[in-house]
């Protein structure tokens, strides 16, 4: 019944439906996270005996103090602002692209779709020869336009920009299917409308296109901005084990691995992660407040 | 604006023909009706006069501007989709609006305009739900608003009714048909519904299978049907029909013989069979069998078996018994015979003095 109202019985009911997997959700994700919380607070531990001889706010203190850590966090936030907006629009444009040819548009998805089935490693070692100072393709195709060759991975100020360019292509191609499936989805019969209300091609786009396909859009954004906060893997392939020339592409994950594996400070890494944990929370906040406005379901 | 088709075709797919050279012309200010049985290509007639589906051969006009080659943006028709089509994410009000936004006219007059039109359709309680909140005849109120707000100057409504009560259908037909006058907007209605049809309209143009089969006024289709199709697609009892071989003499004398040769059905409308003879009209008699009687107020209806076939009449006078012998008479108006093609050869103004 689709006006039912719950009662004792049916929630009972959808509980025990729930059950199993509740049960993975709580083993895998909720303890570790409660963990990692209770670890932050840890300032006098041993990992291997589980012994926790002091409690207290020092690995905030030091997080907060450490300037590693704000590099941390501002190239974290020069990630996410430079990945999201950029795979957002190109991908929307090329699968807007896509669906018009509609005969390519079969061959472009599996073509676009190889970067999200292909290892990081794998794509990182073509960019690093891509990106390569003397023999790269990219400085190539730059010469051909006069631009002298560019230290994409040894040079500080290039290195962001070069994860940038790096992490957009690889997203694209799962954001292109998603907006693919999107554009499809939309009934013929609205353009028809539109046309017949007078609504030209860029007014169908903004009128008809863009609110309807805001769920797709939504979802691609949420997931990118919890994507690119999380950057690591890309950056420990593209650089070789490091966090890039003089820490520029240090990101808040990478941080928090360099404590926990490599300077086995716990604390300080279960720290680093809780804070990263709010930043996602409040932008995914935002974005979900902003969403109940202007996304069209 | 005086909408005229030149041996139009349609395929969708380039193999199957829909529609089939076609030539009409719609005069300006008029209400025509296009009527014809699911599937016969009122809706592909419909889209492309609007612009959103292009002639495979043949010419438009407006006018007498050629209209061919111009897509929908250019030729500015209001349109009732068949399926409301309606902005599922703008709100009532904001789906009438739409078009006067996209005609630039500004927002307070726009907002103006829209609560009248709302009004007009008997939606303004609803103006702030999303069009997914609508039942499915205020869905389509909401859609007539839409396609009036821009003041087309040529307005199509497929079926834009079908989905109303019988009240509210009537109302907004007389609402349609007032609108229309007033404004002399050249309007086309689709419709399978022939009383609407006929309630409604200046012309009606009947189509069957891509092939128009008559345009005239409702009153010529009823009373001249050009052939079988509208003679039984038209009028409510359905027109008897029978085959010539049915009749053993009975029309010899009073049908000419060359054409009773050609001649292959017959069809007699059922207030055409009387069991009174009325003089001048009647042009046969026949004997037949009273199978079923039936009264419902001042209607007197009987079901009659003549060799073997069934008659339907709706003209008794007298009060009859079952298996009960009764002489017919068959009257001018309301007799016609085709022939092998379906052609009407005989009956209507043609034969009736
Ligand atoms: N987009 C399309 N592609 C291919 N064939 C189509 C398409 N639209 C309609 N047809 C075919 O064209 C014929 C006429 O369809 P149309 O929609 O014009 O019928 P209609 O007279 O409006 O019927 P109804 O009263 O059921 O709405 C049908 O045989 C239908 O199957
Ligand atoms: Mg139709």
């Amino acid at each position: 019944m689709l006006n039912e109202k719950p009662t004792l019985k049916s929630t009972a009911k959808a509980f025990l439906y729930l059950l199993p997997m509740l049960l993975i959700t709580v083993t895998f994700n909720i303890y570790p996270i409660i963990k990692s919380f209770m670890m932050s607070f840890y300032t006098k531990y041993d990992f291997f005996t589980d012994k926790v001889s002091r409690i207290g706010w020092d690995n905030f203190k030091f997080i907060f103090s450490d300037p590693d850590f704000h590099i941390a966090v501002k190239n974290t936030l020069i990630f996410v602002v430079g990945v999201v907006p950029l795979t957002v629009i190109i991908s929307l444009v090329i699968a807007l692209l896509l669906n018009k040819i509609k005969w390519l548009s079969g061959l472009f998805r599996t073509v676009y779709f190889l970067p999200f089935v292909t290892s990081t490693v794998a794509i990182a070692q073509v960019w690093h020869w891509i990106y390569n100072s003397d023999y790269g393709l990219l400085n190539y195709f730059l010469s051909l336009f006069g631009v002298n060759p560019i230290s994409w991975l040894e040079s500080p100020k290039y290195a962001m920009l070069s994860l940038i360019i790096m992490s957009i292509w690889k997203n694209l191609g799962f954001n292109i299917v998603l907006f693919l499936v999107g554009l499809n989805s939309i009934n013929e019969r609205y353009y028809q409308a539109a046309k017949i209300d007078g609504a030209n091609s860029w007014h169908q786009f903004t009128n008809v296109t863009l609110p309807l396909l805001s769920p797709i859009t939504f979802l691609v954004t949420i997931n990118g901005v919890i994507g690119s906060f999380k950057a690591f893997d890309q950056i420990f392939a593209l650089f070789n084990g490091n966090p890039g020339p003089s820490k520029s592409a240090l990101t808040i994950v990478y941080y928090l691995y360099q404590k926990f594996y490599t300077e086995w400070k716990y604390g300080i890494a279960a720290a680093s992660g809780v804070v990263l944990f709010f930043m996602i929370l409040v932008v995914t906040v935002i974005q979900l407040s902003y969403s109940k406005k202007h996304v069209h379901y | 604006m005086e909408v005229t088709f030149k041996d139009v075709s349609l395929s969708y797919d380039g193999t199957r023909e829909i529609l089939h050279h076609l030539n009409f012309t719609i005069p300006e200010g008029t209400l025509v009706s296009i009527l014809g049985p699911s599937g016969c290509g009122k809706s592909t007639t419909l889209m492309m006069i609007s612009g959103l589906l292009a002639p495979t051969s043949g010419k438009i006009f407006f006018g007498d501007k050629d209209v061919t080659k111009q897509d929908a943006l250019a030729r500015k028709v209001g349109m009732v989709f068949q399926n409301y089509a309606l902005y599922p994410h703008l709100t009532v009000l904001e789906n009438i609006m739409f078009p006067l936004k996209m005609a630039k006219v500004k927002k307070p007059e726009r907002k103006k305009r829209a609560l009248e039109l709302a009004k007009l359709v008997h939606v303004e309680d609803q103006i702030n739900k999303k069009p997914g909140a609508l039942s499915g005849g205020q869905q389509q109120r909401v859609a007539i608003a839409r396609a009036l707000a821009k003041e087309p100057s040529l307005l199509l409504l497929d079926e834009p009714l079908s989905n109303l009560d019988a009240r509210l259908r009537i109302e907004m037909r007389e609402e349609i048909r007032r609108i229309q006058q007033e404004t002399g907007v050249t309007t086309i209605f689709v419709t399978h519904d022939q009383d609407e049809a006929l309630h409604i309209s200046d012309h009606i143009m009947v189509l069957n299978n891509g092939d128009m089969q008559q345009f005239s006024s409702a009153e010529t289709l009823y009373d001249n049907p050009s052939n079988l199709f509208v003679a039984k697609f038209i009028g409510e009892p359905v027109i008897n029909t029978l085959a010539i071989a049915d009749f053993q003499g009975e029309l010899d004398q009073h049908v000419p013989a060359d054409i009773l040769k050609q001649a292959v059905s017959v069809g007699i409308r059922p207030e055409a069979l009387q069991d009174h003879d009325s003089g001048d009209d009647t042009i046969a008699a026949i004997e037949t069998t009273v199978k079923e009687f039936e009264k419902y107020g001042r209607e007197k209806n009987a079901q009659l078996d003549f060799h073997g076939k069934k008659l339907l009449t709706t003209e008794i006078e007298n009060t009859l018994e079952k298996e009960q012998k009764l002489t017919l008479y068959l009257q001018k108006s309301g007799f016609y015979l085709f022939d092998q093609d379906g052609k009407r050869i005989f009956g209507g103004d043609q034969d009736v003095k």
